[in-house]
C-alpha cells in the first residue's frame, strides 16, 4: 500500500516536473469552466421563467422551470418567423460569405503568388484593410452608395445623386449585400491562408502535370485545389462561425438571421431568444467536431518538399499583367481606400449624408462643426459635443484600449501556453481536449458567446455587467483561439532537440522559454498577440449585450451609426483604423511581423 | 450533529437574507412613504445628509439624465457649498435596460439609484408587477397636478414626448388623412417595433376604444374609392377583434395596425428618418418620428426643414397625428441611496431648472403643467420656427404643445396597463403579419 502510494506519488511529481504538464491541467480546467459554465448558464435560462415574457403567459406562473419556450419556438404559428426563415437565412449567408471569400481571396492569393502580376506589394498590403475596419462600416457605406428614393425608399446615396443610376432592391437589402459586405470583410482570412500554401507549393507537381500534356482545367482541378484544400476547409472553420454570428451587418442592410433576431425576441421572447444562441453554438460545436473528423481524414498533401525551391510564376501577359493589377486595384480602392475617405469627408458634412457640395460644387456647405463644436445645447450635434471635446468619445476610446491590449496580454500568453504545452504532448488526450475546448469560442458565433457570457455574469452574487472586468474575460475566453493555433502551429515546426538541448544543460523552463523558444517563433507569437488585440479594437456583436454605448468605441461606433450621426461614427472609424494601422506598423517595425507577411510584399 | 448544525446554519442564513433582502424593500418603500410628504428643500437635506461624498449610480433611455445630474448637486451645493457627488449614468440599448435593472435587483443593495425608463408595457410587466421598481410621488408634483401621492395610481411620469407623422412635400402629394399613411404604395419611414417597443405600444394602443373611434371618424372621412380600397381589409378583421375582445371599432384598428406593419420602411432610428425626410430627393416620402429631430437639420442646398410638413398641422387633416409615450421615474427598491433619489425625481419634475435638459427641445412635454408653462416662457416653442426678424421661417417647428397635441393632433398616448393587457392577444396576432420588405417599390 505504501509502496503503491509513493509510486503514486512519484509519478504525479514526474508528471508536474514537466511545465506542459502543469500548463495543460491549469488551463484545461480554467477553459472547461470558462467555456462550458456559459453554455450551461445559456441552457438554463432557456427553461427558466421570465416575468413578463411569454413564458410567464403560457404558463402562467412568475417563477420556476418549464419547457415552454420549446414547444413555443418549435411548435408555435411564429415558429417560421422566429425559427426556421431566420436559420435559412443564417445558413444561407454564412455558406455565401464563405464562397465568396474562399474565391476572392483565393484568387487573388494565387495571383499574387503565382502570377507576374504587377503593383503585387501595394495588392497585398491593401489587400487587408476590410478585416482592420469593424465590419459594419463596409455596410454603412453600402447604404451611402446604393440607397435611393425610388427603390429603398430613403434619400439617394451617392451613385443615384451623381448619375441617376438606382440598383434594384436585392442589390441594396438583404442577403447579397450582406454576403458581399461578409464576404469582403474576411476575405484576408481566405487571402493569408491561401497565399501561404501558393507561396510554399511544390511547382513539380504542377510542372510534371504540364509535361504530361494535362490541360490547365485539369491541373487545377486536380493538382492544385486538392493541395489548397486544407487551407479552404481553415477558413471556412473560421468564417462560418463568425458570419453566422454577426449582427452588425445583417442589421443596417435589413436581412433578418438568427442574430438580429436574438436581439429583437430578446424583450419579450427571453427564453426563445436564449435557445437561439444555443442553435447558433451548436453549429460552432458541430463545426468542431466536422473539423476534427476531416483532420483524421485528410490526405496529406506535402506542400513543402525539399526538391523546388523555385516557384513557376505564370505569365500573364503584357495586357493582363496591367488590366488585372488595375481591377484589383479599383476593387481594393472601393473597399479600403474609398470608406475612408468617405469616413473623412463625412465629418465635415453639415447634414449627415449630405452631399450637395459635390454637386453644387460650393465647399461653404461644409463645416468643421462636428469637430470643433464645444457645449452641448448646439441642437445641431443632437446634444452631443463636437468630436474633439467629446467625452463620451475620448472614454470610450480609453476603456478600448484598456480591454484590447488586457485581451491581447492575457490571451495571447494563454493562447502560446497552450499552443506550446499541446505541441509537447501532441499524443495525449487531455492535450488534444484542451486545444478543442480553447478553441471552441471562437467557433461559436460572437453575438451567443455575449450572451452566454451576460447570462452567466448576471446574478446575485456576481454582476459584472457593463464593467471592463466581463469584456476583458469574454475577449479573453474568445481570442484565445487566436494565439493557441498561431503558436501550436509554430511550435510544432520546432524540433525537440532544440528545448532538450537546454534541458540537459540544466537550464530553467522560464529561461529555455524567453531565451529559446520565444526568439525563434517570435512572429508567430506576436500574430498571436496582434491578432486579439485588432479584433477587440473593433469587436461589437460579442461585446453588444455585455455593456452600455459609450464605454468601448465600437458600441459607441454603433451608437451613432443607429443614430444616423454618420459624422461621429466616421470618426470613430477613422480612429480605429489610425490606431491599428499605427499598431501595426509599430510591431512590424519593431518585429518584422505583419498580417500579410510573406504573401504577396515579399 | 454535525449535519442538524449545518441545517439550522443554513436556515439561519437563508431566513437572514431573506429578512435582509425585506428589510430593504420595507426601508425603501417606507423612505418614499416619508418622501412623498415633504417638499423638495427638506427631501434636499435629506439627499445631501445621505450622498455627500458618495456616488450616485442612474440609468435611463434617455441620455439627459447624466445633463441633469450637475444641475442637481449645483442646486444641492447652493444649500450646503460644501457638498458633493460623483454621479454615473448608464443608458443601455436594445431593451437591456431591463435586464439590467433585473440583474442589479437580485443583488441586497443595489447599484442604481433610481431609473429613467420608457415602455409603460414592459415596466408594467417585468418592473412594477415583480417589485424591482418603486413609484415615488413628488409632492409639488402631485400638487401641481391637483392629486395625492396617496390617491395617485399611475408611473410617475417625467415628460411626454412626441412622434409626429411627417411628410416631404417636395412633390404635390398630400397627406390629409391618417389611413393615407397605409394606403396603397405608402411606405413611411419608422423605426422598427422590435428594436423600440414604445413602436409596439403605439400598435397596441390604438385598439383601445377611444383611438379605434379616431380610425374610424379618418375612416368615414374619406372619399369613397379610398374607403373601397381599406374595406375588404376592415372587415376581414372582424372576427379577430371579436375574438380579442376589442370594441365595436377593433376592426378598424386592428386593419389599420395590420396595413401598417405591412407599409412602414424599417428604419434603425429617428435620425435617419428624419435626415432622409429634409432631404430634396425624397419627394413625397413620409415618416412617423420623433418631433424634436426637426431641432439638428442644418439648411443646405439638398436639405430643409421647410421640405416636410407635419400632418396634423395642415387644415383639414383627419386622424390621428401620431403617438405619445412617457418618460417615467422610479426609485429602485434596493436603492442605495433612496433619499437622493427621492430629491433628483423631485428636483427633475417640480423645477424649470431640473427639467430644462430635455424642456430646451420641441416635442417633449414636463408632466408638471408649472413647470411646462416656464420651459415655454423661456424657450417659447410655439414660435421654434420663427427667425429673429419674427418672420415664422420654418412653421413645422412651431410646437403647438401638449394640450393641442393631445386633443386636436389625436395623439395615441401610451397606458401601460391596457399595453399589458392585450400584449400576448393583440400582441400575438401583431408578431404574425406580414412585414414590408421593399419588393412592392422594386418592382
Amino acid at each position: 500500500m505504501t509502496k503503491k502510494s509513493t509510486l503514486t506519488i512519484n509519478k504525479l511529481k514526474t508528471y508536474f516536473s514537466k511545465p506542459q504538464n502543469v500548463i495543460l491541467l491549469l488551463f484545461g480546467i480554467v477553459l472547461t469552466y470558462t467555456t462550458v459554465a456559459p453554455i450551461i448558464a445559456i441552457v438554463r435560462d432557456t427553461f427558466k421563467i421570465h416575468p413578463g415574457t411569454i413564458d410567464q403567459f403560457l404558463t402562467k406562473k412568475s417563477e420556476g422551470y418549464s419547457a415552454a419556450n420549446y414547444v413555443d419556438l418549435f411548435t408555435s404559428k411564429l415558429a417560421k418567423v422566429n425559427l426556421w426563415t431566420p436559420l435559412l437565412n443564417t445558413v444561407m449567408l454564412a455558406v455565401l460569405t464563405c464562397v465568396i471569400s474562399i474565391l476572392f481571396g483565393g484568387m487573388v492569393a494565387f495571383l499574387v503568388t503565382r502570377t507576374n502580376l504587377r503593383f503585387k506589394k501595394y495588392i497585398s498590403s491593401i489587400f487587408i484593410f476590410p478585416y482592420i475596419m469593424p465590419q459594419w462600416t463596409l455596410a454603412v457605406v453600402w447604404q451611402h452608395l446604393f440607397n435611393s428614393n425610388a427603390v429603398t425608399g430613403t434619400s439617394n446615396g451617392l451613385l443615384t445623386s451623381l448619375t441617376g443610376i438606382t440598383m434594384p432592391l436585392w442589390w441594396c437589402q438583404g442577403l447579397f449585400p450582406c454576403a458581399v459586405v461578409l464576404g469582403l470583410h474576411y476575405t484576408p482570412f481566405a487571402y493569408i491562408m491561401i497565399g501561404g500554401i501558393f507561396r510554399n507549393m511544390d511547382a513539380n507537381l504542377e510542372e510534371a502535370a504540364t509535361i504530361l500534356d494535362t490541360p490547365k482545367w485539369k491541373i487545377m482541378t486536380r493538382v492544385t485545389l486538392p493541395m489548397i484544400k486544407p487551407a479552404i476547409l481553415s477558413t471556412i472553420l473560421l468564417v462560418f462561425g463568425s458570419a453566422m454570428g454577426s449582427y452588425p451587418v445583417p442589421h443596417y442592410l435589413n436581412f433578418i438571421t438568427l442574430s438580429t433576431k436574438y436581439v429583437s425576441m430578446n424583450s419579450k421572447y427571453t427564453g426563445e431568444a436564449s435557445i437561439l444562441a444555443i442553435i447558433m453554438m451548436l453549429f460552432g460545436i458541430m463545426i468542431l467536431g466536422i473539423n476534427q473528423m476531416s483532420l483524421k481524414s485528410r490526405k496529406s498533401y506535402t506542400t513543402v518538399s525539399g526538391k523546388s525551391g523555385q516557384i513557376s510564376k505564370i505569365n500573364l501577359g503584357k495586357a493582363g499583367q496591367w488590366v488585372i493589377a488595375v481591377i484589383l486595384i479599383f476593387v481594393t480602392f472601393m473597399t479600403s481606400i474609398f470608406p475612408i475617405a468617405l469616413f473623412a469627408i463625412e465629418t465635415f458634412l453639415p447634414n449627415p449624408g449630405d452631399y450637395s457640395f459635390l454637386y453644387t460644387r460650393d465647399i461653404s456647405h461644409l463645416t468643421t462643426k462636428w469637430w470643433l463644436t464645444r457645449g452641448n445645447d448646439a441642437g445641431a450635434l443632437y446634444g452631443q459635443n463636437g468630436i474633439l471635446f467629446n467625452g463620451m468619445i475620448l472614454r470610450a476610446l480609453k476603456g478600448t484600449l484598456f480591454v484590447s491590449i488586457m485581451c491581447a496580454l492575457i490571451a495571447g500568453t494563454i493562447g502560446t501556453l497552450i499552443g506550446y504545452a499541446v505541441s509537447k504532448n501532441r499524443r495525449s488526450r487531455w492535450a488534444n481536449y484542451v486545444n478543442n475546448i480553447a478553441f471552441l469560442p471562437y467557433l461559436m458565433p460572437s453575438l451567443a458567446v455575449g450572451a452566454a457570457f451576460f447570462i452567466l455574469f448576471s446574478n446575485g452574487r456576481l454582476n459584472l455587467f457593463n464593467t471592463y472586468t466581463l469584456l476583458v474575460i469574454a475577449g479573453v475566453v474568445k481570442y484565445i483561439p487566436f494565439a493557441s493555433r498561431a503558436a501550436l502551429n509554430s511550435m510544432l515546426q520546432l524540433s525537440g532537440e532544440i528545448e532538450e538541448a537546454a534541458i540537459i544543460q540544466d537550464i530553467p523552463w522560464i529561461k529555455r522559454m524567453t531565451r529559446i523558444i520565444i526568439p525563434i517563433q517570435k512572429s508567430s507569437i506576436i500574430s498571436g498577440f496582434m491578432l486579439p488585440f485588432m479584433t477587440c479594437l473593433r469587436e461589437l456583436s460579442l461585446f453588444l449585450l455585455l455593456c452600455t454605448q459609450g464605454f468601448i468605441l465600437s458600441t459607441t461606433l454603433d451608437y451613432f451609426d443607429e443614430m444616423g450621426l454618420y459624422a461621429f461614427s466616421s470618426a470613430i472609424n477613422l480612429i480605429l483604423i489610425v490606431l491599428l494601422l499605427v499598431f501595426n506598423a509599430l510591431v512590424n517595425k519593431l518585429t518584422g511581423a505583419s498580417l500579410d507577411e510573406g504573401i504577396g510584399g515579399n | 450533529m454535525k449535519k442538524r448544525l449545518m441545517t439550522v446554519l443554513a436556515v439561519g442564513c437563508i431566513a437572514a437574507g431573506v429578512a435582509a433582502g425585506s428589510i430593504y424593500a420595507e426601508d425603501t418603500k417606507s423612505i418614499i412613504e416619508q418622501a412623498q410628504e415633504m417638499t423638495l428643500e427638506e427631501l434636499a437635506a435629506k439627499a445631501i445628509e445621505e450622498s455627500n461624498g458618495a456616488t450616485f449610480y442612474g440609468v435611463g433611455n434617455s441620455s439627459r439624465g447624466k445633463t441633469a445630474l450637475p444641475t442637481f448637486i449645483e442646486y444641492l451645493q447652493t444649500i450646503d457649498p460644501s457638498y458633493n457627488m460623483e454621479f454615473d449614468w448608464q443608458q443601455p440599448k436594445n431593451n437591456k435596460i431591463f435586464e439590467q435593472l433585473q440583474a442589479d435587483s437580485l443583488k441586497p443593495s443595489g447599484t442604481f439609484a433610481m431609473t429613467l425608463i420608457q415602455d409603460g408595457n414592459q415596466i408594467q410587466s417585468k418592473m412594477a408587477d415583480t417589485g424591482i421598481l418603486d413609484t415615488f410621488i413628488p409632492k409639488e408634483w402631485a400638487e401641481a397636478n391637483g392629486v395625492t401621492a396617496a390617491d395617485y395610481d399611475g408611473f410617475l411620469e417625467l415628460q411626454l414626448l412626441n412622434k409626429v407623422f411627417m411628410y416631404n412635400c417636395t412633390g404635390d402629394k398630400v397627406y390629409d388623412n391618417c389611413w393615407d399613411f397605409v394606403a396603397e404604395g405608402s411606405h413611411p419611414l419608422f423605426m422598427g417595433v422590435d428594436s423600440e417597443i414604445v413602436g409596439k405600444n403605439f400598435l397596441y394602443m390604438l385598439t383601445k376604444d377611444e383611438y379605434a373611434q379616431y380610425l374610424k371618424d379618418a375612416f368615414d372621412a374619406l372619399p369613397d374609392e379610398e374607403k373601397a380600397y381599406f374595406q375588404p381589409t376592415i372587415d376581414a378583421e372582424a372576427e379577430d377583434a371579436e375574438l380579442f375582445g376589442l370594441g365595436e371599432n377593433g376592426a378598424y384598428a386592428l386593419a389599420y395596425i395590420k396595413l401598417w406593419v405591412g407599409a412602414y420602411n424599417e428604419q434603425t432610428d429617428d435620425g435617419p428618418i428624419c435626415q432622409t425626410l429634409v432631404d430634396a430627393s425624397a419627394t413625397d416620402q413620409s415618416g412617423l418620428l420623433v418631433y424634436s429631430k426637426l431641432r439638428s437639420v442644418e439648411e443646405s442646398a439638398a436639405v430643409s426643414v421647410n421640405n416636410i410638413k407635419v400632418a396634423a398641422y395642415e387644415d383639414g387633416y383627419e386622424g390621428f397625428g401620431g403617438y405619445g409615450y412617457c418618460h417615467y421615474l422610479f426609485v429602485t427598491d434596493n436603492s442605495p441611496l433612496p433619499w437622493t433619489a427621492c430629491a433628483f425625481i423631485s428636483y427633475m419634475t417640480t423645477t424649470a431648472e431640473g427639467f430644462d435638459a430635455w424642456g430646451k427641445d420641441m416635442g417633449g412635454y414636463s408632466s408638471n403643467p408649472e413647470v411646462a408653462a416656464k420651459i415655454e416662457e423661456i424657450y417659447n416653442h410655439k414660435q421654434g420656427g420663427y427667425n429673429e426678424a419674427g418672420e415664422d421661417e420654418f412653421p413645422a417647428k412651431d410646437d403647438r404643445g401638449k394640450e393641442w397635441w393631445v386633443n386636436d393632433g389625436k395623439l395615441i398616448v401610451e397606458d401601460p396597463a391596457y399595453c399589458a393587457s392585450v400584449d400576448f392577444t393583440v400582441g400575438s396576432w401583431v408578431e404574425m403579419l406580414d412585414h414590408y420588405t421593399g419588393e412592392e417599390a422594386a418592382e
